[in-house]
């Protein structure tokens, strides 16, 4: 075996690499606030819902975690063309992302919902707390001890997750790996690099998620 | 849309299609169950290595932490392009299905390692400090204390993760492996309509993984109580 790593043909495109890091980064970011505005609604649902609301959560988180997200975007797609709706391979990627970070997002903000006692939110009543203030003072400290880790973990997830968007040709960090590796023929060293600029790129967003949860809410986010 | 289902639908489901769908479902299964299982094991050695505090075993520590922290932080469809742009020279004539398993293994180990540390570090100090006033060795302390203590820490997370390798193997058909995913493409590519092909392999993995993700859930509720 004499393989020569050549590691400078990769390196030269490096700031190609960083652009779709960038876009790598914004699908993650628009398909988690797009999801957490799903996953605050359906865990409203499921906790104050009645049974026929309550039912329809489940159901749709039950099916979108239980499915590849993967099979669910060729659904879309594909399938979609069939009764007259076109979609470009991002806005495919991105609803289908969007749509899966909603169900995972709708029990992660349900644990952190059904983690505020009764009891807490009757005292600080009695102790004449206005209602945001119990939501700002008693609610919201608890939530967000119990979901920011889980949180964001799952933002990590969706960043890896999004690589998934290569395959319908859209070019993130992923895609651009694949462009320049069918072009200098330097597959293992291209895609090293790329796996390097993922860990980089994922412990940067823990880092800064647990700095920030420290600030805000007082949360021991743990990076590794 | 609709008219066209119908009129596919017999079609679709001859006994033919149906095999080859079952053989996809069980490559897919392949996939994970041996991916896992292995992971599992070499998961539980790392989870042990980072657990011991011998001074001689710190550089192989080291490299174990290493690798749980690059691992859990690459796509899994890197991995897969990295494994096979590797195994390809080294070991041509490998199968595809081979590169993906290995694919999987590798990330699995490093997820279930840290699933498994986590319940290791679920057992209290006192436990150890007890076995080894009763002279227990290292490896009867593993088996005999710490283990039969921490699975109800270790099977609910586990059982999830699993879930979640099922979904993530759809990703293999990248690579070629004829597993569900690609199962399906080649059903739409061979002219049915895409919502009967993606629609009855979603099914299939829906299949899969909701009787897991139901016993996960179980097992947290049931362990937890006990």
């Amino acid at each position: 075996m004499d393989y020569t790593f050549q590691f400078t043909e990769v390196l030269k495109e490096l700031p190609y690499l960083l652009g779709g890091a960038g876009v790598t980064l914004l699908i993650a970011f628009v398909s988690f606030w797009a999801g957490a505005i799903i996953g605050l609604f359906g865990a409203v649902a499921k906790v104050y819902g009645g049974k026929m609301v309550r039912n329809i959560a489940s159901g749709y988180v039950i099916f979108f975690t239980n499915t590849p997200a993967l099979v669910q975007i060729f659904l879309l797609y594909y399938a979609l063309p069939d009764v007259g709706i076109l979609l470009g391979p991002l806005t495919a990627v991105l609803i289908g992302l969007i749509l899966n970070s909603g169900a995972y997002l709708t029990e992660i903000l349900r644990a952190g919902v059904i983690s505020v006692r009764r009891s807490e939110i009757e005292a600080a009543a009695t102790l004449g707390m206005s209602g945001m203030q119990v939501l700002r003072y008693v609610m919201l400290p608890h939530i967000a001890k119990t979901i920011y880790a889980p949180l964001s973990n799952f933002f990590v997830w969706l960043v890896l997750g999004s690589s998934l968007a290569a395959l319908f040709g859209v070019e993130e960090l992923t895609g651009r790996a694949i462009n320049i590796s069918t072009a200098n023929l330097r597959s293992i060293e291209t895609f090293t690099i790329v796996a390097a600029i993922y860990v980089v790129l994922t412990v940067l967003a823990s880092t800064s998620l647990a700095l920030v949860g420290r600030w805000a809410f007082r949360v021991r986010a743990k990076v590794f | 849309m609709f008219e066209r289902l119908v009129e596919e639908a017999p079609l679709f489901f001859n006994y033919h299609n149906l095999v080859f769908i079952a053989q996809a479902m069980g490559r897919t299964l392949g996939m994970t169950v041996i991916g896992c299982s292995v992971g599992f094991f070499f998961g539980l050695l790392i989870a042990v290595l980072r657990q011991s505090s011998m001074t001689a075993l710190m550089p192989l520590r080291a490299v174990a932490i290493a690798y749980v922290e690059t691992f859990r932080r690459i796509p899994f469809l890197i991995i897969l392009f990295i494994v096979l742009f590797v195994i390809e020279p080294l070991m041509p004539g490998t199968s595809l299905f081979g590169i993906a398993t290995v694919s999987v293994c590798l990330l699995s180990t490093a997820f279930l390692s840290e699933i498994i540390r986590s319940g290791l570090e679920s057992v209290p100090q006192q436990q150890m400090e007890g076995a080894r006033t009763l002279n227990f060795s290292a490896l009867q302390m593993l088996f005999m204390v710490v283990l039969p203590q921490s699975w109800k820490v270790i099977v609910p997370p586990a059982t999830a993760f699993v879930v979640m390798f099922i979904k993530d193997t759809s990703l293999a058909s990248q690579l070629g492996v004829i597993e569900l995913t690609f199962a399906g493409k080649m059903l739409v590519n061979r002219g049915f309509s895409p919502v009967l092909g993606f629609g009855v392999i979603l099914f299939c993995y829906f299949a899969l993984s909701y009787p897991l993700s139901r016993l996960s859930a179980y097992l947290e509720k049931r362990l937890a109580s006990s």
